[in-house]
């Protein structure tokens, strides 16, 4: 057998922390840096061996097949056929490369910071990635429910123990918060898996079989079939809502973020919140079309509310970081949206968004941490003119505000776009007509966001780092901020100071920026800034690898959509014209099986 | 990528980026020579635009002597790679068969692939532009050599200098609205960072953020325009352009398009689209009600100040407006909206201007008001008017930039000082300053035979033709007038209950109705009255008169604040602050310099460019302006006696009322406004704007703010929590089986899984 085929280089590349946390506990003796140094290693080989991978993978996952695929017989006894079956698509590659990329944002973040238990720390973190990377590698629906549900473990540990005052209460609420969702959510999958054995004969847990399968024998989807596809859609809807968050299920992830140590911040806002509409598109968009697409208005409202919900609580915010992780509430309403608009557009867009936010919430949290290990408080009031003290840390806060806010030229902007003018589409012209007020509504709601977004943001950029330098309160053994003069240069009130006399200046070079970043700061940032101009200038590098995915996955809940939804006032449309739907829907074409997309609506239990 | 002269157009941009990120990059070790970079960029992108002018001149050649001619249109452009394409982007579409829209032959419908090409243009509009943007550019950039040279600050206000001409020239080349929108708010972002420059300063960082604040509305309403042009259009390219597979898409300001007299929406949709881009034009061109933010814009340096805020960025929404020029024309109630918008802000941005005491706000009112000019002329919809607010425009730069320049070189003199109260006489200390200050004063105040006299003439020239349609030839008649507009057939009709839903395509929703045809297309259209109703009936000769005169009175106010400016400062005894120290003398020659290039340009492009009427028949040839609807209504180029001597009047009387109250006097002795009483409270207080702002809107929204995070806190979280207790409660009875160890809760949890699992598969064991 080949060690470097595609499928035991993905087995690797998830294996590769594991080891790695092996490797941190044995050199736990030798001290801190040396397990630091060890787990930074890690991520570093297990982000060279997922880019290798990624780029190994793009041609077959352009065209929309599955790479890597590797199936070991896991639990195949009797009815039992649960595989170890992992491979990357068109939905999963770039979060997978989001994984790794943020693993090493994660240990560099926390490089000062994390002094005490340095060995459980970094071995956690590694745990933690090898789960992040299989839940997107996953093809196996108990596979990925144990990934799924191993990522909780890890983080559960990190906020529990490294975390601040109230980390306990903070723990424990994430946890039995998302585990409940997650267990309504494997209930729900598990009578996916039923059914589909009703109907074949074997319990496959197989992600790709079960889509087919339940392709050719929907989920009865009226009365007298229970309303079993509602009842479904429901408990997945559950699991996915909690962990986006959407609104109202939410207000674990503010507590989370607050109480985590910056490490554990980035990677639960940076990947951990996308398994949500991961999860959708995976599961319920594809397997579960009739219901997802009566629900969509519902899920799209709650997207926009979402949006302005999260500006608005973000708004009111005192702590900087709570403030933050409420935008990451407003920024996954708009996936959210994206995805509940089903079009092609508004999906794309939501998917790419899913890693635009990754990037900028994993760079604005990681700053937050490199503010609070400089200052000691996250408290906007006791912050201020840290430009002047940390130009490059400023500049860094910056770029990912900029990113964060949609400004166009940075990633941000694309995602945010599309959503927004898929939406757009699917108000203008892809509702029936009693819906279409309400879902302009909604999209011009949803445009209002950009605004608010931009208000909270740059009011905390102005508090935080600009104005007059602000003496931070006690600053246990750091070097103490030249600031002094600076504050009292303040008052030279007007613009242009003039020439000489040493007197005043205004520009940041005049302070000494002790306080600016490190190396490890700039190993943590540097490779997110990267990917938020990149992105932003060459979406195309991103959107294309996973278009054929992506339009696979949606288009039997579009095409449900057009069938419940898109179809002129007051007549429901014949199955004639529902094919035609269908046809005309370039998803349809890709999807290799036989045509299920108008069968099976007869089929009773 | 074939090299032409359209790919020569990538390095006007490219230059100036390139100079910002070698100053990026060099940063300090470039010590006093920070500057170099940029100038060097900006100077050689101002050379590559000339070259381009001349070029873009050559091709329009010297079609312009007999004004019935069509002109054709010169446009060039250069694609440089695929941004993102999402093919076939629309789903849950009704079926193409269904679409019983009679679709007119020759329309090519895209199918809606979502394809944004990173595509420049040249033409005629865009080449003027880029010279003014790149050539003022360079001027405000050597200015900042002297003004900059000992702030520590000055790598990274030369980087964003030319970071913003780099964007500000793609903003005007590019060729899509994607593109449009991407450096609308990119030259939003530059000009956030050069308010906020002096970040220590709480007013900067404050000014910086409301003016990024308020440009966000008015990009709300473009990013809204754009998604109901890809939806109406079915594409946001300006041009023509064929799809990788061989579909042919109509540019929305493409040639085609252009030349079918009812290739647009009209109606609700039209007038929507319309209305959202003047949104988006009054945010960017600080016209009311977003005008807020440019007087408190003026805590960036000054010549940052000179560059964005009066000399390019704020004439974006201009440029915006007369690209569209096509899209508004079958909307004249959008037009004439966009006149009285620009006409009001005129009005009351001179009577601020006319009370305020710091010089940069004086100029700052004064740019707002000039803006609300050149809006009023460009909502007239005739040839004329459109030229007339791209000449005002460019004459405006250059005086706007020198007035502005030269308050820097005074606030440089005075140690920061710029309260008009604090100095006088200035020009027995600074006469080079004192000297090209008059100059600008004479070009804004619009006295001949400066500058800003032959453009002001001639907006007030289209503004007097709408409203004496019969004094001016039948020409003026049609001008944007409806019987030469596509009706609304498809446009609002989905919005409206009783009429039958139309499945809409992209691209389906022009319907083509051309009246001019001897058979109409549409039955419906016979039933339309040729009154003109809502907001169209704005467009009446009785409003253009109400316009007029408006500008006629803002012409008058506008000597007036201008020569009270040059008075209080320039004129009087000798007074000098303390703040100035030793620096009370002329400025260095890198700042006096441009000053006095600049001076020559105000008083003198004025002139040549109306003799010889080459920028009028030069814009002419933009695509945008050959639009049928638009090209009819071109007059013969002739001097208006009876509105010049009107002009010349007001202008005069303003400069004589100033005289009076302030030449020669102490600048700190009591002020005119002393007569104004009530008035005089309400103009320094900018009408209260700001207040009725704060109370109607930024308080009520931090209240819901607040309120929101109570809800969160209280009720939301709290029914979490209190769901929560339940399970404890449950354990004051069964405790024993709590150990509290949340990895035990999570076994039972998998443990009762999979004994549901096991019960279920046994239940439907085959």
């Amino acid at each position: 057998m080949n060690p470097f085929s595609p499928a035991n280089h993905l087995i690797l590349v998830i294996l590769t922390p594991l080891v790695g946390a092996l490797a941190a506990w044995l050199l736990g003796s030798r001290g801190v840096s040396a397990v630091r140094q060890s787990a930074a290693v890690t991520t570093l080989i297990t982000l060279t061996g997922a880019v290798l991978l990624i780029l190994r993978a793009l041609p077959a996952v352009s065209a929309g097949h599955a790479f890597a695929v590797s199936e070991g017989p896991w639990l195949v006894d009797g009815p039992f056929d649960i595989r170890f079956s992992l491979g990357l698509d068109g939905l999963s590659i770039w979060l997978f490369g989001l994984s790794a990329l943020l693993s090493v944002t994660a240990v560099m973040v926390s490089w000062e910071a994390i002094k005490e238990k340095p060995v459980g720390f970094y071995a956690l973190l590694l745990i933690l990635e090898s789960a992040m990377l299989g839940v997107f590698a996953a093809r196996d629906v108990m596979l990925f429910y144990v990934f799924f549900e191993f990522t909780l473990v890890p983080l559960f540990f990190l906020i529990g123990i490294w975390g601040h005052d109230d980390r306990r209460r903070a723990a424990v609420k994430f946890f039995i918060y998302t585990l409940a969702g997650s267990v309504l959510a494997f209930l729900g999958l598990l009578t996916i898996v039923l059914w589909n054995a009703s109907h074949t004969g074997t319990l496959s847990f197989d992600i790709a079989k079960l889509t087919a399968g339940l392709a050719a024998h929907p989920l009865p989807m009226d009365a007298r079939g229970g309303w079993l596809q509602w009842w479904v859609f429901l408990a997945l809807f559950a699991g996915f809502a909690v962990k986006v968050p959407i609104v109202p299920f939410h207000t674990w992830l503010p507590l989370a973020h607050v109480e985590a140590p910056t490490g554990a911040s980035v990677d639960l806002a940076g990947v951990l919140l996308k398994i949500g509409i991961y999860g959708f598109l995976r599961f319920s968009l594809p397997m579960l079309p009739e219901a997802t697409a009566a629900a969509a208005p519902w899920i799209l409202g709650l997207g926009v509310i979402g949006i302005l919900y999260g500006a608005l609580v973000a708004l009111a915010q005192s702590d900087l970081k709570r403030l933050i992780a409420y935008s990451s509430v407003s920024h996954m309403g708009y996936c959210v949206m994206g995805i509940a608009a089903l079009e092609p557009v508004a999906v794309e867009g939501a998917t790419l968004q899913l890693i635009n936010h990754g990037l900028s919430a994993a760079g604005l949290f990681a700053l937050v941490g490199m503010i609070y290990e400089r200052y000691h408080t996250r408290s906007i009031a006791n912050l201020g003119g840290i430009a002047a003290r940390a130009p490059w840390l400023a500049f860094m806060f910056l770029l990912f505000t900029f990113s964060s806010i949609g400004l166009p030229g940075l990633n941000g902007f694309v995602g945010e776009f599309m959503v927004l003018l898929g939406s757009f589409q699917r108000a203008w012209s892809g509702v029936a007509f009693e819906w279409r007020s309400s879902y302009l509504t909604m999209a011009v709601a949803s445009v209002v966001g950009v605004v608010l977004g931009a208000w909270y943001m740059l009011w905390a950029v102005e508090r935080v780092f600009f104005g007059a330098s602000r003496q931070p309160p006690a600053d246990h053994g750091h070097a103490p901020p030249s600031s002094a003069d600076h504050g009292a240069s303040g008052d030279d009130s007007h613009g242009h100071g003039g020439h000489g006399d040493g007197g005043h200046d205004h520009g940041p070079a005049a302070a000494e920026p002790t306080d600016d970043l490190r190396w490890y700061e700039w190993a943590a940032l540097a490779p997110l800034a990267l990917f938020v101009l990149w992105i932003g200038l060459f979406p195309a590098t991103f959107l294309a690898p996973s278009a054929a995915a992506v339009r696979t996955a949606m288009a039997p809940g579009a095409a449900a959509f057009a069938a419940r939804m898109g179809a002129v006032h007051g007549s429901p449309l014949p199955q004639t014209a529902q094919a035609d739907a269908a046809t005309t829907l370039p998803g349809a074409a890709i999807v290799p099986s036989d045509p299920p997309l108008t069968a099976g609506f007869e089929r009773i239990p | 990528m074939q090299f032409s002269v359209a790919n020569l157009l990538v390095l006007v941009p490219l230059l100036p980026l390139l100079g910002a990120v070698c100053t990026v990059l060099l940063g300090r070790r470039l010590g006093p020579r920070a500057h170099l970079p940029a100038v060097a960029g900006i100077g050689a992108a101002a050379v590559v635009a000339l070259l381009l002018l001349l070029v873009t001149a050559n091709q329009v050649g010297g079609r312009h002597a007999d004004p019935t001619h069509p002109v054709e249109s010169v446009e060039m452009i250069s694609t440089l790679w695929q941004w993102a394409t999402v093919v076939d982007a629309r789903s849950g579409d009704l079926p193409a068969a269904e679409a019983g829209v009679p679709m007119a032959p020759g329309t090519a419908v895209s199918g809606g692939t979502f394809s944004v090409p990173i595509a420049l243009r040249l033409d005629p509009l865009t080449a003027t532009l880029l010279m003014v943007i790149t050539g003022v550019g360079l001027l405000v950039a050597i200015y900042s050599i002297g003004y900059m040279h000992d702030d520590p600050g000055s790598p990274r206000f030369f980087a964003l200098v030319a970071m913003f001409v780099f964007s500000m020239s793609m903003l005007v080349a590019a060729s899509n609205f994607l593109l449009v929108y991407v450096f609308w708010e990119a030259v939003g972002a530059c000009s956030y960072l050069l308010i906020g420059f002096w970040y220590t300063k709480p007013e900067a960082a404050r000014a910086a953020k409301k003016a990024f604040l308020v440009n966000r509305v008015g990009d709300f309403g473009l990013a809204i325009a754009v998604f109901l042009l890809w939806m109406t259009y079915g594409t946001l390219n300006f041009h023509d352009t064929h799809l990788a597979d061989g579909t042919f898409v109509e540019g929305i300001l493409g040639q085609t398009r252009i030349a079918d007299e009812a290739g647009y929406v009209a109606g609700a949709v039209g007038t929507a689209i319309c209305l959202l881009m003047l949104l988006a034009a009054c945010g960017k061109s600080a016209q009311m009600p977003l005008h807020v933010w440019l007087p408190d814009a003026m805590e960036g340096p000054t010549p940052a100040s000179a560059l964005i805020h009066a000399a390019t960025m704020v004439t974006a929404g201009i440029y915006l407006i007369t690209r569209s020029a096509p899209l508004f024309m079958g909307c004249p109630g959008a037009l004439t909206m966009v006149s009285i918008v620009g006409a009001t802000t005129a009005l009351v941005a001179a009577l601020i201007a006319t009370v305020q005491n710091d010089l940069k706000r004086v100029l700052a009112y004064s740019t707002i008001s000039q803006l609300g000019y050149m809006f009023v002329a460009l909502g007239t919809g005739t040839m004329l008017g459109f030229t007339a607010a791209i000449f005002h425009l460019v004459t405006h730069a250059f005086f706007k930039a020198l007035l502005f320049l030269g308050a820097g070189s005074v606030m440089h003199a005075m140690g920061g000082v710029i309260d008009m109260r604090r100095f006088g006489g200035l020009r027995h200390v600074m006469p080079i300053t004192a000297g090209t200050f008059l100059v600008g004063a004479f070009a804004l105040a619009g006295v001949p035979p400066f500058a800003g006299f032959f453009s002001k003439d001639e907006i007030l020239a289209s503004l007097h033709a709408k409203a004496h349609p019969e004094a001016h030839g039948s020409d003026h008649a049609a001008a944007g007038s409806a019987g030469e507009r596509p009706r609304d057939l498809a446009g609002g009709a989905g919005l409206v209950a009783n009429v039958p839903v139309r499945p809409f395509r992209p691209g389906s929703m022009i319907t083509r109705v051309s009246l001019s045809d001897a058979h109409d297309v549409s039955p419906e259209a016979h039933g339309v009255s040729p009154e003109k109703v809502g907001l169209d009936a704005l467009d009446h000769p009785s409003t253009w008169r109400l316009l007029f005169w408006m500008s006629l009175l803002t012409a008058g106010l506008t000597a007036f604040y201008t020569f009270r400016a040059v008075f209080m400062t320039f004129t009087g005894p000798v007074r000098i602050p303390k703040e100035a120290g030793h620096h009370a003398h002329e400025s260095p020659p890198a700042m006096t310099n441009p000053l006095l290039i600049l001076a020559a340009l105000s008083a003198f492009s004025g002139l040549v460019l109306f003799v010889t009427n080459a920028l009028s028949n030069f814009l002419a040839a933009t695509p945008s302006l050959t639009a049928p609807a638009v090209a009819r209504t071109a007059v013969p180029h002739v001097f208006h006696w009876d509105i010049a001597i009107q002009g010349t009047l007001a202008a005069a009387i303003g400069i004589a009322v100033a005289a009076i109250g302030h030449l020669g006097r102490r600048s700190d002795s009591p002020q005119m406004e002393r007569y104004l009483g009530p008035l005089g409270a309400l103009f320094a207080n900018k009408f209260y704007l700001d207040q009725i702002y704060a109370a109607l809107i930024v308080k009520p929204l931090e209240a819901l703010a607040m309120v929101t995070a109570f809800f969160d806190r209280a009720i939301v979280d709290g029914t979490v929590d209190a769901i929560g207790q339940v399970p404890l409660a449950w354990g004051s009875a069964i405790r024993r089986m709590q150990s509290g160890l949340v990895q035990r809760y999570a076994l039972a949890g998998v443990v009762g899984v999979l004994a549901i699992v096991l019960a279920l598969a046994w239940q439907l064991r085959p």
